[in-house]
């Protein structure tokens, strides 16, 4: 009889412990087992008809029952999970439908070959921001300003510009026929490119003499770049400067530490972003020491609605640090990072984990209503400058970008005056 | 028992005990996660969960429940409304299908929507919808940018077509009546926001396939590219375009419409009116087709041997309610068919009861007569039953179910399409549209 007691208290013992255990997700979260999870793990489905999951299911059975049409089950499941994940309204949590998820894996792996040019978004197909020296488009005639409007004979006009970027990239030493248009000229060219291995140069330094102003572009934030920006730095230091612009439009972002790396020139071991996960842990990130550089001289950075994650980091900590105020337009509001949790059926759930906060700039995420329309975000510039879209913009004469003309205006007042008296030369 | 004995007991239960923790902790996981998440799928337990983890089709409700469950354990903020996921993942679904009748709407927009349906207005007082060419509405509203004369070439360069907002009727006496917007009017711009038009961009893709082919100079782009360029930096969806103008009950919205290709220029104060309901007015009876329609009606014809029926300004009207009009007007018998484009039997309109003794009846219709409306005065022609006005109707047979959702969001979901008997084409209907001429002198 004690036998008897002894094993069901056993018994009853362990099962307490199996209970726990499965309730735990729920008791960190202090509430019930959800009755859902209890009844998956028996099998059954409750009848109760007011759980969100039986409302959804009930809607998708409604549509492949009785709408008017026959619709795919799943590519209507599909189109619900990424209806799901929007909910949340945060653009950055999504749900990647196998063939979509596929793309994201060739994008992060990065080893595609392409024409060696930067690309941005026109109604018209693409438009070249910058073309690398010594890459296939550079060595094929293409400019900065030209317009990219087929590809492989197909027509790139209202196509988003990620998809004409994918079109263009592919496999080192294969060829692309890329159709564009000069400024200015009204008959296209076209000509087959081979695809070459791309190593897109970061950081670009230009001295202007006539205004004393040293102007450096980052591209994006990789490993070298921040030795590229002490380098840069050094070489504009030779020449007389009244000032400095950073340009960090179309700046996309890169590797964390990269801008933190960079901030070091600027401050000494100094809390530059802190990270906050859904648990309350925080990671935080310092800018290293050793390597603090003397700026004598005003800094002003260039911003966009493309400036983006490390670039928004980097910008808005300046501010914060009272060493250089943004010039342009408001930038992207990335600031928060994702996780890809790979699915059984191949597609994915990214999700974000965490939120990046400055020192000092309150919460600048990007927020964006249902139809995907921009609502608030990002680093808003302390001096708001627009760029004419239909405007060309030659590199060698700064009067033709707006932005960074404003930014040359304001650390060296008198280049209006210059810029006058050389205009009325002519 | 010695000591010995003891502790090996004592061990035993506590290891079995932290055993049943983990297995019950991996229990809740695979049942969590298991089916849709990737990891390592030898489980013990594969028995026990509901999904199997190498069940690459998942099922959608196991797939809702686990993607909710990542969710709430990695998303950067506690996630704790269920009712949002499930009703954001209803929203996608329906979006997905694309079609102007089958729409999810928001709390707001969808108590709007069903007040409208029993003749509440608010905003602008009409009932605006979004229509696509050829799908439905008349197609020559003006308001396309389209070539009409489209090569199939042209075709391949085309843009998914963005259905327009256009307005299906106008209560007489609220504010669009009053700013003078007539049913048809397509909307273009709201407070400086232009209501995004594919016709434009399909304009754009075409002229500029043209240049690339060498037949057109490229600076009769730029202009359409500046053209569309500063036009989207104030765009509007028309789906949103018709928030702004179904609902709010004040303020003031101005808004450009087309009409017949003209611009007109409307500044409109949003107010609260109503369509006005059933009414009799000797041998002619006002038919909006709201709740309660079909008694009202079975008592005005009662006795009478000739009477008009006005279905103009129905766009909304009930299909339950429908079927009863047509009990108190019509002899038992089959009106027609709902047919569906899935491989299922057309369903009958059948009326079981009806009226032995209809009177004679003439219809009074126009663009503004649609959905069951539309249906009720095709299935008395359709039988020869009824005289018709002369002029077109709304083109809208479509029946929807309307579903509404915990929160207070629904959502409409197109099930069916009315066929009368004898095919459309006979009933000198065209494509897209229905026009009736008097079928019986």
């Amino acid at each position: 009889m004690k036998l008897v007691t002894a094993i069901i208290g056993f018994l009853a013992m362990v099962l307490g412990c199996f209970v726990f255990g499965f309730a735990w997700p729920d008791i960190q979260k202090g509430q019930l087992p959800s009755t859902s999870a209890i009844s998956n793990l028996f099998g059954v489905k409750s009848g109760a008809a007011a759980t969100p999951e039986l409302e959804f299911t009930h809607a998708y059975s409604k549509v492949l029952a009785e709408y008017i049409k026959p619709v795919d089950s799943t590519t209507l499941k599909y189109a619900g999970m990424e209806g799901l994940m929007s909910s949340l309204g945060d653009p950055h949590t999504m749900f990647m439908p196998p063939k979509a998820s596929e793309a994201f894996n060739d994008e992060t792996k990065a080893n595609f070959g392409g024409i060696g040019a930067r690309l941005g978004q026109d109604p018209l197909g693409a438009r070249l921001s910058d073309v690398f020296d010594g890459g296939p488009a550079k060595e094929n005639g293409l400019k900065g300003g030209d317009i990219i409007t087929a590809v492989d004979g197909k027509q790139v006009g209202g196509m988003d510009i990620d998809d004409v970027v994918t079109m263009i990239k592919g496999k080192e030493g294969t060829i692309v026929k890329l159709t564009w248009m000069e400024p200015g000229k009204h008959e296209p060219i076209t000509k087959a490119i081979k695809r070459a291995r791309i190593i897109a140069p970061t950081v670009e330094s230009k001295y202007f003499p006539d205004y004393k102003v040293g102007y450096i572009s980052v591209a994006s934030f990789s490993e070298p770049t921040a030795d590229q920006f002490g380098t840069e730095i050094d070489k504009l230091e030779q020449h007389p400067l009244k000032g400095l612009v950073i340009d960090l439009r179309e700046n996309p972002g890169g590797l964390l530490q990269s801008a933190c790396d960079m901030l070091g020139y600027f401050v000494e071991d100094k809390l530059v972003v802190r990270m906050k996960f859904r648990d309350g842990k925080e990671e935080i990130a310092k800018s290293p020491s050793g390597f603090l550089h003397n700026f004598n001289y005003p800094i002003l950075v260039l911003i966009n609605e493309d400036s983006a994650s490390a670039a928004e980091i980097f910008s808005g900590c300046l501010r914060d640090f009272g060493k250089a105020k943004l010039v342009g337009e408001h930038s992207y509001g990335k600031s928060s990072v994702q996780n890809v949790f790979p699915l059984v059926d191949q597609s994915s759930a990214k999700i974000t984990i965490a939120k990046y906060y400055l020192p000092l700039t309150p919460y600048y995420g990007r927020k964006l209503d249902q139809d995907g329309g921009f609502i608030s975000g990002g680093l808003e510039p302390d001096v708001k400058v627009d760029l004419d879209p239909n405007a060309t913009i030659d590199p060698d004469n700064p009067k033709t970008d707006a932005q960074l003309w404003r930014a040359i205006e304001m650390l060296n007042p008198q280049a209006a005056t210059t810029a006058t008296t050389a205009s009325a030369g002519h | 028992m010695s000591d010995m004995k003891k502790s090996v007991l004592t061990s035993v239960r506590i290891i079995a005990g932290a055993a049943a923790i983990l297995l019950g902790f991996q229990a809740r996981q695979r049942v969590d996660l298991g089916a849709i998440v990737a990891s390592n799928s030898n489980v013990p337990f594969s028995g026990l969960v509901a999904s199997q983890s190498n069940d690459v089709n998942v099922p959608a409700g196991d797939y809702f429940y686990e993607l909710s469950q990542k969710l709430k354990e990695e998303y950067v903020e506690p996630v704790t409304d269920d009712q949002k996921l499930a009703s954001g993942a209803i929203r996608g679904m329906i979006a997905s299908l694309d079609d102007p009748d089958s729409i999810f709407m928001s709390k707001d927009e969808f108590a709007a929507y069903l007040n409208a349906r029993i003749g509440k207005y608010e905003g602008i007082g009409a009932d605006l919808e979004l229509v696509r060419n050829g799908k439905s509405g008349s197609s020559d509203s003006g308001s396309s940018e389209a070539d009409s004369d489209m090569t199939p070439e042209d075709a391949m360069v085309t843009v998914k077509e963005i259905p327009h907002l256009q307005v299906m009727s106008v209560v007489p006496g609220g504010p669009a009546d009053k700013a003078g917007v007539k049913v048809g009017d397509v909307v273009r711009y709201v407070d400086d926001h232009w209501v995004v038009d594919s016709g434009l961009i399909n304009k754009f893709r075409i002229a500029l396939r043209k240049v690339n082919n060498k037949q057109m100079p490229a600076t009769e782009l730029n202009a359409m590219r500046a053209e569309i360029r500063s036009k989207s930096e104030h765009a509007l969806l028309p789906a949103r375009a018709k928030d702004k103008l179904f609902l709010g009950k004040s303020g003031t919205v101005n808004v450009v419409w087309s009409r017949n290709g003209k611009e007109i220029t409307t500044k409109i104060e949003r107010s609260t009116c109503e369509m006005p309901g059933f009414s009799v007015d000797g041998d002619r009876i006002l038919l909006p087709m709201v709740e309660g329609d079909g008694g009202r009606l079975a008592n005005a014809v009662k006795g009478k041997s000739e009477v008009t029926i006005d279905l103009r300004n129905s766009t909304l009207g009930n299909p339950q309610v429908m079927r009863d009009c047509l009990s108190a007007v019509a002899k038992p018998g089959n009106y027609g068919y709902f047919t569906t484009k899935r491989h299922d039997s057309p369903t009958p309109l059948e009326i079981s009861v009806g009226n032995a003794h209809p009177p004679k009846i003439q219809l009074i219709v126009d663009k503004s007569t649609r959905g069951p409306a539309e249906v009720f005065a095709l299935a008395l022609a359709s039988k020869g039953l009824v005289r018709v006005s002369d002029s077109e109707m709304g083109g809208d047979v479509e029946s929807q179910q309307i579903v509404k959702l915990p929160d207070g969001s629904g959502y409409t979901l197109a099930t069916s399409a009315y066929q009368a008997t004898v095919s459309r084409k006979a009933l000198n209907g065209a494509k897209g549209t229905v026009a009736l001429q008097e079928v019986r002198k």
